[in-house]
């Protein structure tokens, strides 16, 4: 398969990158948080913990290093093969969940699917928007990931 | 030559009884893309797109369903997996 590629502006690069140094080191935490462990066998919830919280600070480290990383306007973030590509999904997803739960908490889900009515909304914070449109930039990088890895995967 | 006696009328029975079979369940949630679920599922449980699909629509409408269906360990490895990729995925033992 050959390298992937996401691109975006040099500006989107610059706020998202900002945003990541602040949300993703709590993402491993919102993903361990998050997770259904077994509580049945303290052995086993031992290790699932450690395994999820390993998985998501290694990947919340790749996201962050890539966003640091990409250069240029427009930013491009390159991926070298599939493991790495997926790498990059996970931690994205586990971004937006920590997104979700530490700052739109208050917002209910059908409002987060569609949060076009949410944009006119002065009634919310700025931070809380501008947090908003990261979100759904991170969606759409995730989006274009998915269809560069499988184009079938969308209906 | 004589045959050796066998008392197997005093043998204790054994029953073996099959291992209970364990489920992968997967909840439907409000941030996961539907083909990054396709992927998930293609990449854990090995299966192909179309059936991931389906998989994924079943979860979509009904809210959850069962992804794999066998013994314990494997169960739980692949919830675990299920995981890593940030999906509601739980143990639930067969009924």
């Amino acid at each position: 398969m050959p390298e992937l590629r996401l691109s975006m502006t040099a500006e989107a690069r610059t706020v998202l990158t900002d945003l990541l140094k602040l949300i993703a080191p709590a993402a491993a935490r919102v993903s361990v948080n998050r997770a259904q462990i077994p509580d049945n066998d303290l052995e086993i919830a031992g290790f699932w913990t450690e395994n999820l919280s390993a998985h998501a600070t290694e990947e919340a480290r790749l996201l962050a290093n890539a966003f640091a990383q990409a250069k240029g306007d427009p930013a491009v973030i390159l991926l070298r093969d599939e493991a790495q590509a997926c790498a990059f999904l996970r931690a994205l997803s586990a971004v937006r969940f920590a997104l979700r739960d530490l700052v739109f908490a208050d917002i209910s889900d059908d409002q987060l699917e569609d949060p076009s009515d949410l944009d006119d909304d002065e009634s919310l914070p700025t931070e809380k928007r501008h947090a908003l449109a990261c979100y759904a930039c991170f969606g759409l990088l995730q989006q274009s990931l998915v269809r560069q890895l499988d184009p079938e995967a969308f209906d | 030559m004589a045959k050796p006696k066998t008392k197997l009328e005093n043998k204790p029975q054994t029953v073996v009884a099959p291992a209970p079979k364990w489920n992968v369940v997967v909840l439907n949630d409000p941030i996961n893309y539907q083909g990054y679920v396709v992927i998930a599922f293609v990449s854990v449980l090995r299966i192909t797109n179309p059936e991931a699909k389906k998989l994924m629509r079943t979860i979509h409408q009904n809210g959850r369903t069962t992804v794999w269906t066998g013994e314990r360990e494997r169960a739980e490895m692949l919830a675990l997996e299920l995981q890593q990729w940030h999906l509601n995925a739980l143990l639930e033992k067969d009924a």
